[in-house]
């Protein structure tokens, strides 16, 4: 028994330090969110589902803060329910939930700290964040968060020329896909003999889509008039 | 010849009550759609895309002039051969019930010519509504509702067309729906040469085309089997034209099952009606 507790104080002293470490990591992640007030950029979305054929969309994203996003597009385009605006929204609200260090790892080269976060509600949408995060450039290089509506949602990030702002040239979502299925008579799908839904490509469960961003222009201001015509 | 004896076809086409029915009812078909789309169709496109958006959110103006078209274009599928049959299912029952045929035939024209202006007239009269349907539900739908990307539902796929890639798809749709339409035509044609009374044609035709469409839209596997061989089923190859990539093979075999069909009613035709006693 008195070996046992010392073990027990150093587990909880260990889980503490690396709490903390995790804390100040997401804190350093978050200053260099917050540098950013506003951003527009050109976006052109590429989308990978296996149900949906479309060619890429050029759309123009703006951001206010703290949470305003709208994508204007003059065509159709087709954006991930979550995953998309998630990760300032998850790791800004810093008190909602339990961070923890879990490791490092090699992403593209560089070595970076993993971040698990836990909602301290129950009754949260989200079960599970998981970030990989770069400690040198303090930016979250992939982002894996698990909802309770929309299945595991993975982020991934590519940076450039503004990195400082914490902005990505691209973004690529990957979700899970439910079946898609509309009645005939909805569709007005009639006499469709050559369905090819037994398709392989079909049948995979995970959609991607793509968004390369360019033409930043970060704190020159974006109207609130955007952000209403929806 | 065979030129003059069509306009006296298109002439006694036009003359005819009935030959309107197809016009109004296309009219207000197509105008109630816009209406009931312009007051509701926000709901209806959120109940259709439902499945997606669980998932997925749609960013950009989906209700537009394209989609109304081309729910205009699904919703008539049926009916616009219906109203086809009605005029050119009479073409020489007609003649027979009435007792016209019999002058017409002492003419001195022989009975192909007689036959193939009278399938031409209707093939007119068919190109006209497609017209009509073309200005009503294309133009009239851009010009209230605008342009914009174009949305295909499919039972297990949603396809997104850029709108600046959709015009030459639905003036070919058209082209090809007067190919299966002039088929409907030919059927009919057909069957008005082996009845004496015009109702008779009209309501096989339509039995026809309810029957077969019924068949290729069940989904049984005995029925897989058979649907190929249906000419409805080739009637809606216009649908292919919004797919991407184009199903190019598929297209053509159904161009080539839309003009076999033609050849062999309209030779069946010309045989029959030239071995036929006039009795009437």
């Amino acid at each position: 028994m008195k070996k046992l507790i010392p073990f027990l104080i150093l587990c909880l002293v260990s889980d503490l330090i690396f709490s903390q470490d995790a804390r100040a990591l997401i804190a350093a992640v978050n200053k260099k969110f917050r540098q950013v007030r506003n951003y527009q950029a050109e976006v052109v979305i590429r989308t990978e589902i296996p149900f949906i054929k479309m060619l890429p969309v050029s759309a123009t994203l703006y951001y206010k803060e703290p949470d305003k996003l709208r994508i204007k597009s003059k065509g159709i385009a087709i954006l991930p329910k979550q995953g998309f605006n998630d990760l300032l929204q998850a790791l800004g609200d810093t008190i909602s939930y339990s961070a923890l260090f879990q490791g490092e790892e090699v992403l593209k080269n560089i070595h970076v700290a993993i971040i698990s976060i836990i909602p301290v509600s129950d009754t949260s949408d989200m079960i599970l964040g998981k970030f990989w995060i770069d400690p040198q450039q303090n930016l979250v290089m992939r982002s894996q968060i698990t909802t309770r509506t929309n299945g595991t949602i993975l982020s991934e990030y590519l940076y450039g020329k503004l990195a400082a702002f914490a902005l990505p040239d691209s973004m690529t979502v990957t979700v899970d896909t439910k079946k898609f299925k509309i009645p005939k008579a909805v569709a007005a799908d009639i006499n469709n003999y050559n369905s090819n839904a037994k398709d392989p490509a079909k049948q995979s469960k995970k959609g991607k889509i793509i968004l390369g961003f360019s033409n930043y222009q970060v704190n020159k201001g974006v109207p609130d008039e955007i952000f209403k015509d929806k | 010849m065979l030129l003059k004896l069509t306009w006296l076809e298109i002439q006694k086409i036009a003359i005819r009550p009935r030959s309107y029915i197809g016009f109004v009812a296309i009219t207000l078909v197509i105008f109630l759609i816009q209406l009931a789309m312009w007051i509701d169709g926000t709901s209806y496109i959120g109940f259709v895309t439902q499945n997606i958006e669980q998932t997925f959110l749609f960013e950009g103006k989906i209700l537009n002039g394209n989609l109304i078209c081309f729910i205009i274009l699904q919703t008539l599928i049926i009916q616009i051969p219906l109203l086809i049959a009605l005029v050119t299912g009479d073409l020489i029952s007609g003649e027979a019930a009435t007792g016209t045929i019999r002058l017409l035939l002492t003419r001195p024209v022989n009975r192909t010519t007689i036959l193939l202006s009278k399938y031409i007239a209707g093939s007119v009269y068919t190109l006209l509504m497609l017209v009509w349907l073309g200005i009503l539900a294309l133009f009239v739908s851009l010009l209230v509702f605008g342009p914009g990307d174009l949305i295909v539902l499919k039972t297990d796929e949603v396809i997104i067309l850029q709108s600046a890639d959709v015009m030459w798809r639905f003036l070919t749709a058209l082209a090809l729906a007067f190919l299966a339409l002039s088929l409907v035509g030919a059927l009919s044609l057909m069957l008005s040469c082996f009845t004496e009374n015009s109702i008779g044609p009209i309501i096989i035709t339509m039995a026809i085309i309810i029957l077969f469409t019924i068949v290729g839209t069940m989904e049984v596997p005995l029925f897989d089997r058979v649907k190929p061989f249906l000419f409805t089923t080739h009637m809606i190859v216009w649908r292919n034209l919004f797919e991407d990539p184009l199903p190019m093979e598929q297209i053509r075999m159904s161009v080539y099952a839309l003009v076999g069909h033609i050849v062999v009613f309209l030779g069946i035709s010309i045989v029959y009606f030239k071995k036929k006693d006039i009795l009437s």
